[in-house]
């Protein structure tokens, strides 16, 4: 067991190494999210009197496609230089491996985050609020586990930056219905913040424990 | 090889598939010429009998994708995974055939053709995955690695659409409820629904069931392909021209 999180962690350790040498998607993220943001503005008449009913739904878009691509490139590296299957020669479990990928994904998506919700409080004067980060942060290991398994699916599928987004989005429709009435409530919408919030942790146990049974059977392929 | 005569006599299948016709037509004369016109919302809710029959052939065919994938992760059936196969493809028609009627009742009852109600959102991604099911299927590479990914995409799309369909409930609905169980229809109502609906599944059943004739005899000719093409991959090298 204890050599299961060991395998994880390295694997979590090596990829976010592998981040932090070549510096590419986390600035990458970054800049997609400032752009995101910028298109929101002309797509919507933005101004101080709506922009908190406005400001969630760009939020939680930015948030979906920047995950996308967070994601995609999640077994990018392993794909090019087919160091995955060497991965799975090891005697590692494929599920510690999984959950290693998985972690390190989460933590550059969260660094995405970093710059998103700053930017959006920035950009629209919405409120920064504990209450917006821990909705955001909540959602977001519930969403990374089931990116993180289509992302190790479709790597070896034809067509994978088409199939990524069909897979993913619909199954991240329960975070963000709920992520989404948390957030609204957070920046002034009527409704109850504790009952989204339980509901985004149920989903989040729910779809740890489903992705960690069905790792096995993505990656042990 | 053996060519078949033109004049084939139906086989079993073609048999099948023209009762399946035939019970479908019943079921139209029974919604047509003996369910009563509705007092409030008039014609347009005959739409109803097979609105409700055709959700629920799906809900079944999606049971089918879910069960014969949980039985492929299990031990590698193919005949489980030709069932999920043959079973997506079917839901996905008979949730297109629900949403459509439902959005054709929906104009002149609620005056819109789509509202982003609990039932309609939750159908919508319902929808969604088993099309995503059936593009996996065409992009995986054919056999293990398609069948073991369609899988898990069943049951991970069989477990969404309930969750999806409450959370969306706890905070705003506008289709109507259950009115089959609150005993709320008039007998005669409440017959053609049980005719419809019994001839609509058999209808599904039908069509599960060709499909999973077809699944096969393309695994079959896929494995012929696979037999007879010269194997390439490890060509070697020509040898040079001596002069």
């Amino acid at each position: 067991m204890t050599n299961s999180f060991a395998v994880a962690f390295a694997v979590a350790r090596k990829d976010l190494r592998a981040e932090w040498r070549t510096r590419e998607l986390v600035p990458a993220l970054a800049q997609f999210v400032i752009l995101a943001l910028v298109i929101a503005n002309f797509g919507f008449q933005i101004d101080a009197r709506n922009a908190p009913s406005i400001a969630p739904g760009i939020l939680w878009l930015v948030l979906v496609f920047a995950g996308l691509v967070a994601f995609g490139r999640a077994f990018a590296a392993e794909r090019e230089q087919a160091s995955l299957e060497a991965l799975l020669m090891t005697p590692a479990s494929p599920v510690a491996i999984f959950a290693g990928k998985a972690m390190a994904a989460t933590l550059l998506l969260v660094g995405c985050e970093a710059v998103l919700l700053p930017a959006l409080a920035l950009f629209f004067g919405t409120p920064l609020s504990v209450q917006v980060v821990a909705a955001v942060f909540v959602a977001t290991i519930g969403m990374a586990s089931l990116g993180c398994l289509f992302a190790a699916m479709v790597a070896r599928v034809r067509a994978r930056e088409l199939l990524l987004p069909l897979l993913t989005l619909p199954l991240w429709i329960p975070f963000i219905v709920a992520g989404g009435q948390a957030v609204q409530v957070a920046m002034g919408a009527s409704g109850s913040y504790d009952q989204a919030m339980a509901l985004l942790v149920d989903f989040d146990i729910l779809f740890l424990v489903l992705t960690s049974l069905a790792a096995r059977f993505v990656l042990d392929e | 090889m053996k060519v078949r005569p033109a004049r084939a006599r139906l086989n079993r299948y073609d048999r099948a598939a023209a009762a399946a016709v035939a019970l479908m037509l019943v079921a139209a004369a029974a919604i047509f010429l003996y369910a009563p016109t509705d007092a409030l919302q008039g014609p347009v809710q005959r739409i109803f009998y097979l609105h409700v029959s055709a959700a629920i052939a799906a809900y079944g065919a999606f049971a089918v994708v879910l069960v014969g994938g949980a039985i492929y992760l299990r031990n590698g059936s193919l005949v489980a995974d030709r069932f999920a196969r043959a079973g997506a493809l079917v839901g996905l028609v008979f949730t297109t055939v629900t949403l459509v009627m439902g959005m054709l009742w929906a104009k002149p009852i609620w005056g819109t053709y789509w509202t982003w109600d609990a039932r309609l959102t939750s159908t919508l991604v319902l929808w969604t995955i088993y099309a995503g099911y059936l593009l996996v299927r065409r992009l995986a590479e054919p056999g293990r690695q398609a069948a073991r990914f369609a899988a898990v995409v069943g049951i991970f799309g069989f477990i969404d659409v309930p969750i999806v369909h409450f959370s969306v409930t706890w905070w705003q609905t506008q289709h109507p409820g259950p009115i089959i169980v609150n005993d709320a229809l008039p007998p005669e109502m409440l017959a053609t629904f049980f005719l419809t609906m019994a001839c609509t599944l058999v209808l599904a059943a039908v069509m599960v069931v060709i499909r999973y004739r077809i699944e096969t005899l393309a695994d079959g000719a896929l494995q012929t392909v696979a037999e007879h093409a010269p194997i390439v991959t490890a060509r070697e090298p020509e040898a040079e021209p001596v002069n």
